[in-house]
């Protein structure tokens, strides 16, 4: 039995409103775990021109194993693809980084800037404990 | 030879003949000079009817005319050959023959304006009673109500648009008292029932009872259990939206379920010994299989705001 990984896709469509192609991802990995979603956008980029970029989700494997269908969506321009995808899935590529202040950090800084008016609250920030 | 003997048998029945002929032409003088007398004074004014009918009657008259004409000809020993008047028979023959289809077409309304003007009202079975009025779908309260008749047809039009233009109120539902809905114990029993009967309908104890005591002929298919064509009917669905719409959807807990109960039910062997519950139909109490779960009662909860609104069909 041949352990190699088969992609074929179905339902290709030019999204002109999205500026993107969209298609539905067959993986076919007989005998092997589910497939990594960085292998395959390496598969899809044999299909792809360099500059374009890519973006698959929704990888969902049959039960049995052997087959997981997907979607992938493919953007000419990279500007257009960080309009047009989700922050979440960017980040996965590397294009985006979430802030990472926490939300209780973000909500008493909130409330530290309803106690000040006008200009003052840009300059209110970090934690101002009264000396002790 | 045998001719003058057959002249002496035919000479008295010539004169009886010749002597009718001059009666009966005596009397037919007689009437179309009366007929005559009739339509000079104008007894017979034909400006309101059909100009259709006045056509036919001219066509018939002149028909008649050169017909005369021809017998009066030949009767005084001229020949017919080249006659002016046969040439002009044959044209009105032609015409006429091409006004019998409009005839027919109109044989209807000649009748029905016949029968209406001697009867004086119209036939119980004809449409024009049945026609709508306008007038009677307004409110009673603000207008009298006539049952009209199909005569008034002038007035009964003028009446409708004065009242069209003076009443264009908007459209006020009524308002009745709003009634408190409340499902009894009884009624949820009642439904259960209902439900647990048509269910046991389809079980297939009561299909194998049909199919021997039906004269209809024994279908074998290869058909799988209806919930299992049911339940991969909607996976199709769903996983038709899904690839449509490239969006993974959520599967709830229900979904889970009866998924799970369509995959169970589709392995043969369980149908060998399980049999579902007909108790709804026998009237006797549920009877639990070994490996079932006891009977519990659903309570309804409601379902929080709902994302995917496109997929979710409604039950």
């Amino acid at each position: 039995m041949n352990d190699t990984v088969t992609i074929q896709t179905r339902k290709l469509m030019t999204n002109q409103l999205l500026q993107r192609k969209q298609i539905v991802i067959d993986v076919l990995h007989p005998g092997k775990a589910t497939v990594p979603k960085t292998e395959i956008r390496k598969k899809l980029a044999r299909y792809t021109r360099p500059h374009q970029m890519s973006s698959v989700f929704g990888f969902r494997t049959h039960s049995g194993g052997g087959k997981t269908p997907g979607f992938g969506m493919t953007y000419d321009f990279l500007d257009h693809a960080k309009k047009n995808v989700p922050n979440h899935r960017l980040a996965r590529h590397g294009l985006y980084e979430k802030k990472k202040t926490s939300r209780k950090q973000r909500k008493e800084r909130k409330n530290r800037m309803k106690k000040v008016r006008g200009t003052a609250k840009a300059s209110v920030g970090g934690d101002k404990r009264p000396k002790e | 030879m045998a001719a003058p003997d057959m002249l002496g048998s035919d000479l008295p029945n010539a004169v009886t003949l010749l002597k009718n002929l001059q009666e009966q032409v005596l009397a037919v003088t007689a009437q179309v000079q009366a007929l005559t007398k009739k339509v000079q004074a104008g007894a017979y004014p034909t400006e309101k009817g059909l100009s259709f009918l006045e056509v036919k009657d001219q066509l018939l008259l002149m028909y008649l005319m050169d017909l005369s004409h021809l017998i009066l000809d030949k009767a005084s020993g001229g020949s017919l050959k080249g006659h002016a008047a046969v040439l002009r028979l044959v044209e009105i023959r032609t015409v006429l023959e091409k006004l019998r289809p409009l005839d027919q077409k109109l044989k209807y309304q000649i009748d029905k304006l016949v029968k209406t003007a001697v009867t004086g009202s119209l036939s119980e079975n004809d449409p024009l009673r049945f026609k709508p009025h306008p007038r009677n779908m307004m409110s009673k309260l603000s207008s009298e109500d006539e049952e009209d008749d199909e005569a008034e047809d002038g007035q009964s039009e003028a009446l409708g648009k004065k009242s069209v233009k003076g009443v264009s109120k908007k459209y006020v539902p009524p308002r009745l008292v709003p009634v408190h809905y409340d499902e009894t114990e009884a009624e949820r029993e009642k439904k259960r029932l209902e439900r647990a009967k048509r269910r046991a309908l389809s079980s297939s104890v009561i299909r194998e009872l049909k199919e021997q005591y039906s004269d209809a002929p024994e279908e074998i298919r290869d058909a799988r259990h209806p919930h299992v064509t049911r339940q991969s009917q909607e996976d199709q669905h769903r996983i038709n939206y899904e690839e449509s719409m490239m969006v993974r959807l959520s599967v709830s807990k229900r979904e889970k379920g009866r998924r799970k109960r369509a995959n169970a039910m589709s392995s043969q062997l369980h149908s060998l010994t399980h049999f579902s519950d007909i108790s709804a139909l026998t009237g006797g109490t549920a009877h639990l299989d070994e490996d079932q779960n006891p009977i519990k009662k659903r309570k309804k909860i409601p379902k929080k705001g709902r994302k995917k609104k496109g997929f979710r069909r409604r039950r």
